[in-house]
């Protein structure tokens, strides 16, 4: 487990792992927001970049997420061919539905 | 710490009121930091006066701890002094005393006296310098044998007799004072009898002189004991000049710290008066009070200096941060529309908040444009980030919908463009952005969403959100599609458009803050500036991140 931002205030630990089908899981748990996501991208980006065919994110344990998370999101879902993003907190899930974006990240609640 | 940009509104308030609000930060910032300025003075001066104050207190303290100690181990040392004075008495008193009761004993035979006597007199260490034996015969004293150098007695004294009645009725040794031959030689006369005047065989006295140093001095060597004192010893009480015995100074009286002893000697008293040579516990409790005035000043000093560096880091902070704020907000603001522009039927009003302690430049903005046909775009847009990409996205979006939509562009024609300025995959930056299309005279507002909050429609018969579908944010892919929803407006109707500053609060869903909007707006009868301000101060408490918020109000 990987602590992030946790100087800015804003606290993030990540955890890797793999799906039953061997597609990276990166279990976040903390607030995802313009200090943490820059350093979660950092630390993800290897894996981001060898372009899986999936990545899931689970957000079960995620508090907090603004604008920056969401680009970070989208980021991922432009570059790997799908980004499925688990059991998000429901005001994650209602921001990104009211960002129209409910069919680039696939959400399961 | 919420700097408010009011945008200039169409309201009767004909004051540019961006330009006041930009200029009142900055005139308070710096007539504070002025003040400012001058703390880290006053700080360490505070500093080095404290320390200074602590270490003179703690000199005087020393010192006069030094000072009683002195005199406690002068008064101490004088007393053992005094003591060893004391002592001296039976060395001369004894022979006396058993010289007088040996003439008494063989009738005053000058050769026993002479044989007894021999062994005290002579030069030092010996007691006397020369003893006398005389006798009491028919109401006279006269010398009857003499040991040693003759008595100087008769020079000196003219009533020998009533020295010798004395010491014949004291029974003890009798002092008869200094004697002297000449200037240069004084001796110190002593007598004892043992007879009783009644006597029928005579009475007898002893008399011994003993020799004073020359000019009264004596020499102190360094390895004797009491070495580190000054002394000098009178006979009596008074310690005057003409009574000084011996002395270890060449000037009297003893000056500075002296301590007064007096020791029973006979049939009177030695004064022996001693002052310090040196310091008598040694020399550092004497140098302590100085070396604490020294480093308890450099300490001093070196606190003050140190404070004032520290503060004026702080200081130094402070003020870049204001500076750094200023030039945020300066940006800011200068990015956003200056005026807004005059619409026939309308209030129109913009606001922009920076979030508290926020430093860096946002990514919100607002602008109204006037399109062809009466009609008025209303835009409200948030970049997803801070600082400059932030900002220079937020510039370069709100002048490319200013274009299009001069050009004639509807927002579902612009919008798709907008993706080509702007990449989140390669710009790390994504943007929402709502457009209104307002037609004054039909009362019909179009809005399109680009992943943004929706507006809020208000009006006497209550608030509603005007859902959209909302489409992709500016960014996220090239070309996405947008659709428009087109709703009646009643009369008096007031549209507000918002960034998510507004309602976003962590730990809380964005439909809890936008209901919470929703109920502080409804019902509406506010003038739009009113209701803008009312708004901003209600629901931004406790919000840290930077807000836009415009709005159109109906006038009829």
């Amino acid at each position: 487990m990987a602590e992030l931002g946790k100087a800015a205030g804003a606290e993030l630990t990540y955890e890797l792992g793999e799906d039953s089908d061997g597609c990276p899981v990166v279990r976040l748990r903390g607030e995802l927001d313009m200090t943490t996501a820059p350093k979660l991208e950092t630390a993800l980006e290897p894996i981001v970049t060898t372009a899986p065919d999936r990545l899931v994110v689970d957000a079960s344990e995620l508090k907090f997420a603004d604008s920056s998370a969401i680009a970070l999101l989208v980021r991922w879902a432009n570059m790997v061919r799908h980004v499925e993003i688990r059991q998000p907190p429901d005001l994650l899930q209602r921001v990104i539905v009211r960002m129209g974006l409910a069919d680039r990240l696939d959400v399961r609640p | 710490m919420i700097s408010e940009y009011a945008g200039p509104g169409m309201t009767d308030t004909a004051e540019p009121a961006g330009r006041w609000v930009l200029e009142r930060p900055r005139s308070d910032a710096v007539s504070g930091l002025s003040e400012q300025a001058r703390r880290p003075f006053r700080v360490a001066l505070t500093v080095l006066v404290i320390g200074l104050a602590i270490t003179a207190a703690l000199t005087v303290v020393s010192s006069a701890v030094n000072r009683s100690n002195e005199k406690r181990l002068l008064v101490l040392h004088g007393r053992e002094l005094g003591a060893v004075l004391a002592e001296a008495l039976p060395s001369v008193q004894t022979p006396m005393a058993s010289a007088a009761a040996l003439a008494d004993a063989t009738a005053g035979n000058p050769q026993k006296f002479k044989r007894f006597i021999a062994s005290y007199v002579g030069g030092p260490p010996r007691q006397f310098v020369g003893v006398s034996l005389w006798r009491l015969s028919g109401g006279r004293w006269s010398p009857v044998a003499e040991v040693g150098a003759p008595p100087l007695l008769r020079s000196t004294h003219k009533n020998v007799a009533a020295l010798f009645d004395r010491a014949a009725s004291n029974h003890k040794l009798t002092l008869a004072g200094l004697v002297r031959s000449g200037p240069h030689t004084l001796r110190l006369g002593y007598a004892f009898s043992t007879s009783t005047m009644s006597g029928s065989g005579g009475s007898y006295a002893a008399y011994g002189e003993g020799a004073i140093p020359a000019n009264r001095r004596s020499r102190l060597e360094s390895n004797q004991a009491f070495s580190e004192l000054n002394y000098a010893i009178y006979l009596g009480r008074a310690p005057a000049t003409q009574n000084l015995i011996v002395t270890s100074l060449k000037r009297l009286p003893i000056r500075g710290p002296h301590s007064t002893v007096r020791v029973p000697f006979g049939d009177t008293v030695l004064t022996l008066v001693v002052g310090p040579r040196q310091a008598l516990a040694g020399s550092l409790p004497g140098r302590l009070p100085w070396i604490i005035l020294g480093v308890g000043i450099l300490l001093s000093l070196g606190a003050a200096l140190m404070t004032l560096r520290l503060q004026r880091a702080v200081y130094e902070n402070r003020r870049l941060y204001a500076e750094q704020r200023t030039i945020a907000h300066t940006l800011q603001h200068a990015l956003l529309p200056e005026t807004l522009p005059s619409i026939p039927g309308l209030s129109v009003s913009g606001r922009y908040q920076a979030g508290a302690e926020n430093l860096e430049i946002g990514g919100d903005w607002y602008d109204l444009i006037t399109l062809k046909d009466g009609c008025v775009l209303l835009v409200v847009g948030d970049v997803a980030g801070k600082g400059l990409p932030a900002a220079t996205a937020m510039a370069a979006l709100r002048f490319a919908i200013h274009a299009y939509a001069v050009q004639g562009d509807t927002p579902t024609v612009f919008l798709p463009k907008l993706s080509r300025l702007l990449s989140v995959t390669e710009d790390r930056l994504l943007a929402t952005v709502l457009c209104a299309v307002v037609d004054v005279d039909a009362h019909e507002v179009t809005v399109t969403s680009a992943g943004h909050l929706p507006p809020l429609l208000s009006s006497s018969q209550g608030s509603t959100f005007i859902d959209t579908p909302p489409g992709l944010p500016v960014g996220v892919e090239r070309d996405p599609s947008y659709t428009s929803t087109t709703v009646t407006t009643p009369r008096g109707a007031t549209l507000l458009a918002f960034t998510d500053g507004l309602v976003e609060r962590r730990g809380e869903s964005i439909e809890v803050g936008l209901e919470r909007l929703r109920a502080e707006v409804s019902p509406n009868h506010m003038p739009l500036d009113d209701l803008l301000g009312r708004v901003l101060e209600q629901l931004r408490e406790g919000a840290f991140d930077d807000t836009a918020i415009a709005g159109i109000q109906w006038l009829s």
